[in-house]
């Protein structure tokens, strides 16, 4: 695990990690705010540059792949659609509203001191680890509710190249961008210090998602490593029941790295695998980038005053998008910026489920968590 | 004029904007006579912008100052607004 394609790895990674983490906290890209404001304050704004992100990811990579960039296509980790896409977008709708971010944002968030992150963090992890507990009944839900079969992006149920159904949707999606842009709502103004303009950001790190495709041959993922974390900390105090947990003996990812001349092979077990050189340089990365980024602005406090409910909330929304992203399978980055730009109907699913859950946590955080 | 002071700083998104909204209407007499000027302390970036977005859609003024790790934001009735009513 020392040779130079590991090296590249993990070194990619981490200088992702570290410019996404820098990049959403200069801009609050809050994916779970954008999302969650849709339906909390009618606001439209952040949804508007959401729609940017992935209209710009969505031709990048496509370009990327007209000009045979990319090796493997559908990506690596995309598979068959299963109604377990849906309700796992929507338990991941509610934890993300009631962690106070997604789970990216929790990291960034944290790395800039925000302590209900850190605990939204934890919450995560326990999540992650409490899926292993029921991974086989879940699994055995989402073969019997699974839908078209050898149908992974919507290209492929509906017959049609890949390049004929990407162009049609990007150009629906120009229509209405280029006016928001036009009418200048796309721009919003801050007082904040080291303000970017978040369709800067979406474009920065639709170029950060394409990179990581270009070299990894998959899109931003995390959430695998938050279970991994989970599984050394069981087998840490529990060998004997981490070791009868199926799911830690399951394999997230095999494939090879063309590019890199490598293969890529491992899971949420607790061991050193190649998954733990993609994932946790990410993660790293983006806490480092968050702290990076308040440190530089002179920003960088802690306050811990706040109140029991909040941190209840982020602990439980943890947990709530810790669960989902492995009954999903997988989080929103992984879908909203790596599937939904390729079209994978196992994002769109995810991103239909992801909706009501997001009001629903809306409705809970203003109804119980914040209410007084 | 009265300062009252709410500290949000590190609190859970989207907290901050609620609680600015929940403290402007519920003190919309005194904010609109100019007797009293809400100071929200916060830590939170995305507060900068829609605080003062949304206190100037209800007809507020609004300053926004850096103050060390955290920001105040301000927010008072605009000055033609108290003259009419003190007039």
């Amino acid at each position: 695990m020392s040779g130079t394609g590991e090296c590249i790895t993990a070194g990619t990674s981490l200088l992702l990690g570290l410019a996404a983490g820098f990049i959403m906290h200069r801009s609050d890209f809050c994916m779970a705010g954008m999302l969650r404001d849709l339906f909390l304050f009618r606001s439209t704004f952040k949804l508007r540059i959401l729609l940017l992100t992935v209209l710009a990811i969505m031709v990048l990579i496509e370009a990327a792949r007209q000009a045979g960039l990319i090796y493997l296509f559908p990506f690596p980790g995309f598979g068959s659609s299963s109604l377990a896409n849906l309700v796992g977008g929507m338990f991941f709708g509610v934890g993300m509203v009631l962690a106070g971010g997604c789970v990216a944002g929790t990291l960034y968030k944290m790395g800039s001191g925000k302590i209900v992150s850190a605990v939204a963090f934890a919450g995560l992890i326990v999540g992650s680890t409490l899926y292993a507990e029921f991974h086989s009944v879940w699994k055995s839900f989402a073969d019997t509710v699974r839908i078209l079969p050898g149908k992974v992006t919507l290209a492929q149920f509906v017959g049609l190249q890949q390049g004929t159904v990407i162009s049609v949707i990007a150009t629906l999606l120009a229509i209405p961008l280029f006016r928001w842009w036009r009418a200048g709502k796309l721009v919003r103004s801050s007082a904040a210090d080291g303000y970017l303009q978040p369709w800067r950001a979406g474009l920065m790190l639709a170029l950060l998602v394409t990179v990581s495709v270009l070299i990894i041959g998959i899109p931003l993922g995390i959430t695998t490593s938050y279970a991994k974390a989970g599984a050394w900390i069981v087998s840490l105090f529990a060998p004997g029941h981490a070791e009868g947990l199926s799911y830690f003996k399951a394999r997230a990812f095999d494939y090879p790295n063309h590019l890199l001349g490598i293969t890529y092979s491992g899971g949420p077990g607790p061991a050193c695998d190649t998954i733990s050189l993609i994932q946790f340089p990410l993660i790293g990365g983006l806490i480092a980038g968050g702290f990076l980024s308040v440190r530089l602005l002179g920003e960088f406090k802690i306050h811990a005053r706040v109140p029991r409910s909040q941190y209840l909330s982020a602990f439980i929304g943890g947990i709530l998008m810790g669960l989902a992203s492995r009954m999903a399978p997988s989080c929103n980055i992984w879908h909203i910026l790596g599937g939904l730009p390729v079209l994978a109907i196992q994002s769109i699913l995810f991103i239909v489920g992801l909706m009501p859950g997001a009001w629903l946590g809306g409705r809970l955080l203003t109804g119980i968590v914040l209410k007084d | 004029m009265q300062v009252k002071e709410i500290d949000m700083r590190g609190q859970i998104c989207p907290s901050s904007l609620l609680m600015a909204l929940r403290e402007i209407n519920a003190n919309k007499l005194a904010l609109r006579s100019g007797v009293i000027r809400l100071s929200f302390l916060s830590d939170n970036r995305d507060s900068t912008a829609t605080i003062p977005e949304s206190a100037a859609n209800m007809g507020y003024e609004v300053s926004v100052i850096k103050e060390a790790d955290s920001y105040r934001i301000d927010v008072f009735a605009k000055p033609d607004e108290m003259e009419k009513r003190t007039a």
